[in-house]
């Protein structure tokens, strides 16, 4: 009898649990910016959607509790999982774990390293890098001309963490633009990687103030670094109408400092709607429907002309 | 090593046995790796590290390059300042980098101003009434919740006897929690133009050096610091001797809270903003800095100079390997080999001293 009243008791359990489609996601860490807003943006889709129940966890940046994380997932018995993954090597034992589980699995943000062979029922939701880098690096390119710089310019480019694909894509980005026949006046003084940080970004554009060379541009992997590099740059006396600073981002700090006329380029990314599209398509996968293995969200240049579009 | 006899400052404090004062051998280490940086630089860029090669300032040093090298190890610094004392009484605390993330995070929701650009706050944490208050609201509550973290700490470590590693692991956890919690993660921008003065320019500095001479003297020259000394270099002889020492460890760790707290106050109004990751591993950094100043893990010994003359060994470290512009991957290298450096020449001079005396 006892044994009875337990199983029954399971079985309802779980069949409550098969009304609402229950999502499991590891997001790289809580604490960073750009991923809470992604987080939020989950938040408020799962808001919207009827039986759609999110367990949202944080990997702390590690990549060994990321990997338990699925794989308690797997085990409670989710319906799909969302990984925003913290290291992009390490995705193929996740992809493995999920795919012999026959757990749909959703990447979203930072691309995996396994893309090309992503298993069936697995997809990768975001927006495609070498847009954001590309789009502000252009832009900082003919605001240099427009400038009348085109005889010669120098620059300076902040850096991210250095294991971060997101990092060297956007660097690289920037040093391809400044490689184009167009561009190639914009010569690269020096790149340092800032972490990321508005003030390891402050602490090391001051550094280079002091160094005294003359420059006319600085880029920021993302926006917290260029406007530490700003705010160096006020403190240092030097006049924002003469260097031209791009981030990635479009933070509403940046935006702030944008409409104050130190900022001059960044660029959009839409990591609400990645939050919300990594659900969509977690739920596609759940229901088996056919899903593009890439679905891209796309990057929208933000100036100080359009800025109005941005601002809440 | 014996524990107790060698102590410059311990209970068997005795002039003639003080041997060539600790920090004068730190100093030299700075000195040494200035003209290390001068030579390099002289080889590889063509310029000097602290001098003005290029006639840009109206003296005869870079100050631009001067200023940032103290200005960028100031707020850790100034969590140095505390750790140093706790470090002298044979505890550790590495709760300082998120107490520091906590604080920020709390202090700076009551520094933001009520419009932006003549629009509302995007990022207020509070609703109207909270917005545009005195600067010294943020302050009071910065210091506050760094004193609060610190007397837990305290009496964790003094009355229910936890090692201070674990006490302190625990409130590192914990208070990094907190400053998640307080916005979900979201950061906490635009203060009142009173609060962005306190990290404006040079203050950290000021700041800094100001807390390192009170401190300074205090360690020296009153009984706080002679019986900080001494329950470091013997707890159960300062027991004996009629020092209240649970009393005095939760007095030491309150002051480290503060110095934490203080310090998040400033490094939000420098950056105008507050992030709950802030203060990531300061801990860290701030016992290297104490350690490379000469502070003894084993307790005891130990002194303020030391530990802002090993903050500048960290600040003229990193802007000189941005002055060569190299990665930041040979700044750490040359970093962790200077910690281990450091103390591997201090246990031999302490070891050459007792078989001295």
């Amino acid at each position: 009898m006892k044994k009875f009243v337990l199983a029954a008791g399971l079985t309802a359990l779980m069949s409550t649990g098969a009304f609402a489609q229950q999502i499991g996601v590891s997001v790289a860490r809580f604490d960073d910016n750009g991923l809470t807003v992604m987080r939020n943006g989950m938040a408020a889709h799962e808001a919207k959607l009827d039986g759609v129940s999110l367990q949202v966890e944080d990997a702390t940046d590690d990549v060994a509790k990321q990997l338990d994380q699925i794989n308690n997932f797997i085990a409670s018995g989710v319906d799909a999982i969302i990984v925003n993954a913290v290291d992009t090597n390490a995705t193929e034992a996740m992809s493995a774990a999920a795919a012999s589980a026959g757990v749909p699995l959703v990447y979203v943000n930072r691309q995996p390293i396994n893309m090309a062979t992503l298993p069936d029922g697995q997809a990768f939701v975001a927006s495609n890098e070498i847009e954001s880098g590309t789009l502000a690096a252009f832009r900082m390119c003919q605001d240099l001309r427009a400038q009348g710089k085109s005889g010669g310019a120098r620059a300076y480019m902040l850096m991210g963490q250095l294991s971060n694909q997101a990092a060297v894509q956007r660097s690289k980005d920037f040093e391809d633009v400044i490689g184009m026949d167009m561009c190639n006046f914009i010569t690269l003084i020096d790149k340092q990687t800032a972490e990321w940080s508005r003030d390891k970004a402050q602490d090391l554009m001051t550094n280079w103030i002091s160094s005294g060379e003359p420059f006319d541009a600085v880029f920021g992997n993302n926006d917290e670094m260029a406007i530490g590099a700003i705010q160096a740059m006020k403190a240092a006396g030097i006049s924002m109408d003469d260097v031209v600073v791009g981030g990635v981002d479009a933070t509403s700090d940046a935006l702030v400092s944008m409409q104050a006329g130190e900022m001059d380029v960044t660029v959009f990314q839409d990591l609400a709607g990645q939050g919300a599209g990594s659900i969509d398509t977690a739920i596609a996968l759940i229901n088996g429907e056919d899903v593009d293995k890439a679905v891209f969200i796309p990057f929208k240049l933000v100036t100080p002309e359009n800025i109005g579009e941005f601002l809440p | 090593m014996s524990d107790t006899s060698q102590g410059t400052g311990g209970l068997t404090f005795d002039k003639s046995k003080r041997q060539w004062p600790n920090e004068l051998n730190v100093l030299a280490a700075l000195i040494l790796i200035v003209i290390i940086f001068e030579i390099l630089g002289a080889v590889f860029v063509g310029q000097s590290l602290l001098f003005d090669t290029n006639d840009r300032f109206d003296s005869i040093f870079n100050e631009a390059r001067l200023r940032i090298i103290i200005i960028q190890v100031a707020i850790v610094g100034i969590i140095a300042l505390g750790v140093t004392q706790v470090i002298i009484t044979a505890g550790i605390d590495l709760s300082s980098g998120s107490v520091l993330g906590a604080t920020a995070m709390i202090a700076m929701s009551f520094a933001q101003v009520a419009e932006v650009n003549g629009a509302p706050n995007p990022k207020a944490i509070f609703g109207p009434a909270f917005l545009d208050l005195p600067v010294i609201v943020p302050v009071m509550v910065g210091l506050g919740c760094g004193i609060i973290a610190g007397i837990i700490n305290g009496i964790l470590v003094a009355y229910s006897r936890i090692p201070p590693f674990i006490a302190t692991l625990g409130m590192m956890l914990f208070a990094r929690g907190v400053a998640q919690w307080w916005s979900s993660g979201n950061p906490v921008s635009f203060p009142t133009e009173a609060y962005a003065v306190i990290g404006a320019g040079m203050n950290p500095v000021i700041i800094f050096l100001a807390l390192a001479l009170l401190f300074h003297l205090v360690m020296n020259y009153t009984l706080y610091g002679k019986h900080t000394f001494a329950i470091g270099s013997n707890e159960a002889a300062a027991r004996m001797s009629g020092i209240n020492v649970p009393r005095h460890l939760v007095l030491v760790y309150a002051i480290a809270g503060m110095l934490a707290g203080l310090s998040a106050v400033i490094l939000t109004s420098k950056n105008l903003t507050a992030q709950s990751g802030m203060g990531l591993s300061y801990e860290l950094d701030a016992i290297a800095m104490a350690v490379i100043g000469g502070v003894s893990l084993f307790g005891g010994r130990g002194s303020i100079v030391g530990t802002v003359i090993g903050a500048l060994i960290i600040g003229v470290i990193t802007s000189g390997f941005t002055f060569l512009r190299l990665g930041a991957f040979y700044q750490e290298m040359v970093l962790g080999c200077i910690i281990v450096g450091a103390v591997a020449l201090d246990q031999w001079q302490q070891k050459r001293a007792a078989a001295r005396a």
